[in-house]
């Protein structure tokens, strides 16, 4: 993963400022969690399930919002037509397994594009317009920074313990929780280390105000989705 | 707070916060199996507390744990947990802060005991299940899971649960802080890294 300065090179169409893509974060997660699937909360599901699509697609995700799409709609009709037709055991796994995609999926893709979009500086920028302490913030932006990383690194270390013909998920449950987690750990040691370093050396912990020269404002699209997601939310609220 | 935090310490939290949060996740993804479900709050901590081990070892400051705490709240707030999570995380931070400070952020025995504390968090996800929150709760996903779903979830936690649960945490945590001690004595003191 690329970390740039500002992350408008990749020539997004959809601009978004970091405090709207939270807010915006947020209320998916909420709604489409909380709220019926019926009448005007129905219709809130809806926009809120279209909303991460438009994003995506707009990052050029083509290959994220396809799967997107394929695994929210293969979940709507199992839950619709498929799952009320089963009963007993079978029927509590598939409601189970719907439900959990129809409701959290559009919050997970929501944060991927966040993520995806946001690089460290700008997300740091606007923590400090919101007034948000030094010591939640960069813990925060370092945390998400990291997971990618993390994913990463458990790719080659499941890589190369697969050439050793180590320790399968399956048979030997023990052994591949530690040939996994104990390289996992090596190397978060390590690179907390290596990120101290790169730090001292860009002078964070001067305790000079930080300066940057992405730009982050609320634009006119932002104001658009701050007041979008606030009359979704009394509509929720209200129904 | 007696020393001020350095940037290295920050990074430490989030870099560790993540490697923790990622932990859980995974071994929460066996809970789509139907009869682990109820074992979460037993599995989860249990292998979660291994990194948490070797995070502890390094923690130097008061505060830390609670910024995790902090932050695994609100990572779970906003993929969509409702807000009692965050009162337990943060709270489960704060006790576990205590206990890692008796301890003098050093005795293995107080390390142990606080893994099992901070694993308290995880009530706050199973909390809408439970009390006040129950019939509010499953009155909203009627519609969405359909009445056999919810009768089936209803049969499977009644009250007494929420405290059987508590119990599995603890044991979960203090199990696990054993074995990543015993981790951490294999493979992390020789090369000197905690």
């Amino acid at each position: 993963m690329e970390i740039g300065v500002c992350s408008n090179k990749n020539g997004a169409f959809i601009k978004l400022d970091p405090r709207s893509k939270l807010l915006l974060l947020i209320t998916i997660s909420i709604i489409m969690i909380g709220a019926r699937t019926v009448e005007v909360e129905g219709v809130l599901r809806l926009i809120c399930a279209a909303i991460p699509l438009v994003l995506l697609l707009s990052i050029r995700e083509y290959k994220a919002s396809f799967i997107y799409l394929l695994l929210l709609g293969s979940a709507l009709i199992c839950e619709k037509h498929i799952a009320p037709y089963t009963h007993g055991i079978c029927n509590i796994v598939l409601m189970m397994i719907c439900g959990l995609i129809t409701r959290f999926v559009a919050g997970y893709m929501m944060g991927w594009y966040t993520v995806k979009s946001t690089s460290v500086s700008e997300f740091i920028t606007a923590m400090e317009r919101m007034h948000c302490p030094s010591f939640i913030s960069i813990p925060m932006s370092v945390m998400f920074r990291y997971f990618p990383t993390l994913s990463e690194e458990y790719k080659s270390i499941n890589d190369a313990k697969r050439m050793r013909e180590l320790g399968h998920p399956f048979s030997q449950p023990l052994t591949y929780i530690e040939y996994i987690l104990v390289p996992l750990m090596m190397s978060t040691v390590r690179i907390a280390d290596e990120l101290s370093a790169a730090s001292l050396s860009k002078g964070l912990s001067a305790g000079e105000k930080r300066t940057h020269i992405c730009e982050v404002s609320i634009r006119p699209l932002d104001v658009f989705a701050i007041t979008g997601t606030m009359v979704m939310f009394v509509l929720f609220l209200v129904y | 707070m007696e020393k001020k935090f350095e940037i290295k310490d920050l990074i430490t939290v989030g870099v560790f916060s993540a490697l923790y949060s990622i932990v859980m996740f995974a071994v929460a993804c066996l809970g789509f199996i139907p009869i682990l479900m109820v074992f979460m709050p037993l599995l989860c901590p249990l292998v979660a507390a291994i990194p948490l081990m070797l995070y502890f070892s390094k923690i130097k400051h008061f505060g830390m744990i609670t910024i995790t705490g902090t932050l695994i709240g609100i990572l779970m707030f906003i993929i969509g947990h409702p807000y009692p999570i965050l009162i337990f995380c943060i709270g489960a931070g704060l006790l576990t802060e205590v206990v890692l400070k008796m301890g003098n952020y050093q005795s293995i025995k107080h390390c142990v005991a606080a893994s099992a504390v901070f694993s308290l968090w995880f009530l706050g996800m199973v909390i809408a299940f439970f009390f006040s929150f129950r019939d509010a709760y499953f009155a909203s996903i009627l519609d969405g899971y359909g009445q056999e779903y919810v009768d089936a979830m209803k049969s499977y936690t009644p009250t007494w649960v929420f405290f059987a649960m508590i119990i599995m945490c603890l044991v979960g945590g203090t199990v696990g802080g054993l074995l990543g001690a015993k981790v951490l004595k294999k493979h992390f003191r020789k090369a000197g890294m905690a």
